[in-house]
């Protein structure tokens, strides 16, 4: 998990809460909390602090990491303002993730390990994005999702109804803009 | 100073800094940005640059066969032209020969009789009999042998580029017409042949020799397109400026990288032996270098073969 993803978890616990729990937090995982955006770091230890701020706040895993998409979704969008500038819909954004968002990463870094993402747009004004990552973490995807619906100021409902938490070996994230 | 404002100004501090650490994040962003796109183009550049060099090295290879070609056509030519003429003498004199031959044997029966048993016991010892049916035969394969050597001298002319080419202004297109109708019995009902023949300007040329460049590459991708179940052919002309530009594609079999680079290089098949020459596309080459112009191929293997030929319409030798 690239370091930028800690960036934006520790903006948000400082925020919420203060700098005291995060360094509380760094301390109860024992790990220095020192992060830089284009780095690697393990994908355990984000889930060991998402747990730890869960523990520490009362906060519920999926509500936490739903909350913590919405909020990476702004800090990703303050940090490259450049991906937002070019779509003028929340549809345009979110089509553009695979094709042109995912493919400007990966001129960045070195084996990025994104996830993968499927479209199907129906006449009903729903847009199924599929979503494949052997991280399953659809729960954030949702939350960047709704970041990003907040940010283009559109109402949208998701649907979750395949889950590879379930099982499958994908999620079907169905949006309705409404 | 009070606790609270010495908490407030670390946290100003801590701000600034974390203000300060994401542009300098920002900034490593932005060149590595940089850095991926300049060796994008690095890379692309070094790729055209390669295949610049293969094609440098494959003209001058091809340049320094046909140096070679030529040398080798002309010295072998020299006795050639002897031998031709001493096979023709040695035809007449066989004729000679027979007839001194008929005549002893006609005369044989007045000779006397010790002289006729000499005469049966010399022919038997050297085999008159076998030397005379076997001696027509011989001649006949050594002139077939011979016209094969000519042939092949011929081939390495045309490659080496040093057949005098009477040129005068010509449709290619028409040049291409004319070949697919001598080849109509052999493509008919084999491949299916399309064509997209824009009108190009007559430009002077030798046709003849352009057909038998159209002849020979139309041949090989009939060849290479033999196991297809839809066998293709197809043929476009075009004018791009000053040049003409023809393209030979075929849905064969196509060719490895490295049968592409020895495609033009004289006696080079991939035919089984027996079954081709290897002069055909040499002898292209060297017609359409003749011409001033440029043949490459461009070939993926198991998909097929696009020949693609580019002639100036302004030659540098002009109308005879």
């Amino acid at each position: 998990m690239k370091g930028v993803i800690f960036n934006v978890l520790e903006e948000m616990v400082v925020e919420q809460y203060s700098m005291q729990v995060w360094n509380e937090i760094l301390e109860s995982q024992s790990v220095d909390g020192i992060y830089t955006a284009g780095e690697s770091y393990p994908d355990e230890e984000l889930f060991n602090l998402v747990s730890s701020i869960s523990d520490k706040t009362g906060m519920m895993p999926n509500t936490l990491i739903e909350a913590f998409g919405i909020r990476l979704f702004k800090g990703l969008a303050t940090r490259y303002p450049l991906f937002i500038e070019a779509e003028d819909t929340l549809k345009g954004f979110l089509k553009s993730i695979d094709s042109v968002i995912h493919t400007e990463v990966r001129k960045l870094y070195d084996n990025p390990n994104l996830p993968d993402f499927e479209y199907a747009e129906n006449t009903d004004d729903t847009l199924l994005m599929r979503y494949r990552s052997p991280r399953k973490l659809c729960i954030l995807a949702e939350g960047l999702i709704r970041g990003a619906a907040t940010h283009y100021d559109t109402a949208i409902t998701i649907d979750h109804p395949v889950c590879m938490h379930k099982g499958s070996d994908h999620c079907d994230l169905i949006l309705r803009f409404i | 100073m009070g606790i609270q404002d010495q908490e407030n100004a670390y946290k100003v501090a801590y701000e600034r800094e974390k203000r300060a650490r994401l542009k300098a994040e920002e900034l490593l962003e932005n060149k590595s940005r940089e850095i991926f796109l300049q060796n994008e183009r690095l890379k692309e550049n070094l790729d055209l640059l390669q295949k610049q060099q293969t094609t440098i090295l494959q003209n001058e290879k091809l340049a320094t066969l046909g140096t070679i070609a030529a040398g080798m056509a002309h010295e072998i030519n020299n006795p050639l032209a002897f031998v031709k003429s001493n096979i023709e003498s040695l035809g007449r004199y066989h004729c000679s020969y027979t007839r001194l031959i008929s005549f002893i044997q006609n005369i044989n029966e007045a000779l006397p009789s010790t002289v006729q048993a000499d005469l049966e016991k010399l022919f038997e010892e050297e085999d008159i009999e076998f030397i005379q049916e076997d001696l027509p035969e011989l001649m006949t394969d050594t002139v077939e042998g011979l016209t094969r050597v000519r042939d092949i001298v011929m081939n390495l002319r045309s490659f080496a580029r040093i057949q005098s080419t009477g040129r005068s202004s010509a449709n290619v297109v028409d040049g291409i017409l004319s070949t697919l109708k001598l080849l109509n019995s052999e493509l008919k009902n084999t491949v299916e042949v399309k064509l997209d023949l824009e009108p190009i300007p007559e430009f002077p040329c030798n046709l003849n020799e352009l057909n038998q460049v159209f002849l020979n590459l139309i041949i090989n991708a009939k060849h290479a397109t033999e196991d297809r179940e839809k066998p293709i052919i197809e043929i476009s002309t075009r004018t791009v400026q000053s040049e003409i530009i023809i393209e030979i594609t075929d849905n064969g079999s196509g060719m490895s990288e490295e049968v592409e680079k020895e495609i033009f290089v004289p006696f080079y098949t991939t035919k089984p032996i027996g079954s081709g020459t290897g002069m055909g596309l040499a002898i292209a080459y060297g017609i359409i270098k003749d011409h001033d112009g440029e043949i490459s191929v461009h070939s993926i293997e198991g998909q097929g073969t696009t020949f693609t030929i580019k002639l100036p319409t302004h030659p540098s030798e002009s109308i005879e």
